[in-house]
């Protein structure tokens, strides 16, 4: 199954939150993915082997993987946009 | 009504990891979760605190006879094991009354907002948990519920105020707009300017250093199980530990941080749909006016002088802790100081040079009131069977967050006289902030424009 990643300061709290919310909508949409929230301190070990990255912050520099923008799941702005772009990364 | 109590009592005696689990069912069907959601929510909860209990159980049995032989061989008494916030917000949650703080918070923003009070609409349903913990902490000291409630409530207002304080300058650091930190840990910020306003006199302190670059090349030490091993060897080689013993401390650390976060991460498993529910009602009931959306502070873990900061404080906290006069606590699962590098980057606008330097002169205070704490916090582990804390030993956290807030305000609870001074202090100095951030803020817009 392909993998999403959130990250946040700890991998616990805020990229939890995210995480849980993703799930649920793409299950909601009958799509397949693990979505796993982790510690942003061990970004690099994780981005390796998931299709997306949703990251809370703004990202620094380049990743070999598509990023989302996690914030729009916590303000419910721009969400559906973001959603669409992890779907298309986790079909192609 | 004489059996409801006793049924009250009875489910009480069975410790957090059952009773909280039944509110939450209670709770979850209250906020129109269906029955197999709350159900499965609930159990997630118990699993939460269960998990809790073994990693830290684990961690205090390698840990406390590591911090014993290292007293015998070094002559330094650093009894109070340090379990993080994790462990921490594992207390707050077992509070039976903790649920009570999310109608609390709620209340009060929703109240400030239509008062036009504040701008800030916090979403963070999560940190909710900080509140509760400083109400338990009152409670802990002083005894009295509804002083627990009104010391929280405090707390909820100050950070909506500083979320609409803050927001522009976190607006500068992250580049997020619309967002802003409705986090406690903010309330640090109230005793870190008056120091960066003195720092103003010494020359120098404005050079930038290039965060980044070195985020890349010392970036690993803050990983949690590098950090657990090279905490635990050290322990186990002041210890005069052999060196296959040192090595299978250091692992055990290891272990033990790399858990924390895997298990903590149940709680917020379980609160998800709960805290999704509650924010999606808030959004909706404000949704025709221009607000700030308060979030949790990791909209800023992307500034690197977060972690550079609280990575070069590990050595100096470690090294404080062994020398302070005083202090109990040994570092451990809390000694990433975020709750020191946070407010610290939000009031020198990043400032790796002033951050670091704010971080060595706070450090004491850390140290010093998470051992004020921790009986306090011990005795409540024990009391609600939400932590298993071995007799003889005690538990805390070192970078316990806004400490001087947290500590003012239990004394003030406590009818300490030099507590109401205090708090007299502390809320002067936080009018000072408001006003000096908000003139900050407005300068930079002016250079903008």
């Amino acid at each position: 199954m392909k993998k999403v990643i959130v990250a946040c300061g700890s991998g616990v709290a805020t990229s939890q939150t995210v995480a849980s919310k993703v799930k649920k909508l793409l299950d909601q949409k009958g799509i397949q993915a693990q979505v796993e929230a982790v510690d942003i301190k061990s970004l690099d070990t994780f981005i390796k082997d998931c299709a997306v990255y949703i990251a809370i912050t703004k990202p620094a520099k380049q990743y070999p993987v598509p990023v989302c923008n996690g914030i729009a799941f916590l303000t419910g702005v721009g969400m559906e946009n973001e959603l669409q772009k992890v779907i298309e990364a986790l079909r192609s | 009504m004489a059996t409801l109590q006793s049924w009250i009592e009875f489910i009480l005696a069975l410790g957090a990891p059952v009773f909280v689990p039944f509110i939450m069912i209670v709770v979850g069907l209250f906020a129109r979760m269906k029955l197999k959601e709350a159900v499965s929510a609930a159990l997630t909860l118990g699993v939460a605190f269960i998990g809790m209990n073994i990693v830290v159980g684990f961690m205090m049995d390698s840990m406390g006879p590591a911090a014993r032989s290292f007293a015998q061989n070094t002559g330094i008494q650093l009894n109070i094991i340090d379990g993080g916030w994790t462990s921490l917000a594992t207390l707050a949650w077992a509070w039976p009354l903790a649920f009570f703080m999310f109608p609390l918070q709620l209340g009060l923003n929703i109240l400030m907002l239509i008062t036009k009070q504040t701008n800030t609409l916090n979403v963070d349903l999560w940190n909710v948990w900080g509140k509760i913990l400083t109400a338990v902490l009152v409670l802990g000291v002083s005894g009295s519920i509804p002083l627990a409630f009104i010391v929280a409530g405090l707390q909820v207002i100050l950070e909506l105020k500083l979320g609409d304080v803050n927001q522009k300058h976190i607006y500068r650091l992250t580049q997020i707009p619309g967002v802003t930190s409705t986090h406690s840990m903010t309330l640090f910020g109230i005793i870190l300017y008056p120091l960066n306003r003195l720092f103003d006199y010494i020359p120098g302190l404005n050079k930038h250093i290039d965060a980044n670059w070195l985020k890349e090349k010392i970036g690993v030490f803050a990983e949690n199980h590098v950090m657990g091993f090279i905490i635990g060897g050290l322990l186990g080689l002041f210890a005069s530990y052999s060196l296959q013993e040192t090595l299978l401390l250091g692992v055990q650390a290891a272990a033990s941080l790399t858990l924390f976060p895997m298990v903590a991460k149940l709680f917020m498993q379980a609160l998800a749909p709960l805290s999704d529910a509650v924010s999606e009602f808030m959004r909706r009931r404000f949704s025709g006016r221009e607000l700030h959306i308060g979030l949790d502070w990791p909209i800023m873990a992307g500034c690197n002088e977060i972690w550079v900061t609280a990575i070069v404080l590990v050595p100096v906290t470690l090294l404080l802790a062994a020398v302070l006069p005083g202090n109990n606590i040994l570092p451990f699962a809390g000694i990433i100081n975020l709750s020191l590098a946070v407010p610290a980057l939000i009031v020198t606008g990043g400032n790796l040079l002033r951050m670091i330097l704010l971080g060595l002169v706070t450090t004491p205070v850390f140290l010093y009131i998470a051992t004020y704490f921790a009986p306090i916090i011990t005795n409540l582990a024990r009391q609600t069977n939400a932590l298993d804390v071995p007799a003889g030993q005690m538990i805390s956290w070192s970078t316990l967050e806004y400490p001087v807030y947290r500590y003012i305000f239990t004394q003030v609870a406590a009818g300490s006289l030099l507590g109401i001074v205090g708090a007299i202090v502390w809320l002067g100095l936080f009018s000072w902030y408001v006003k000096d951030m908000k003139k900050r803020a407005q300068a930079m817009a002016d250079d903008q424009l």
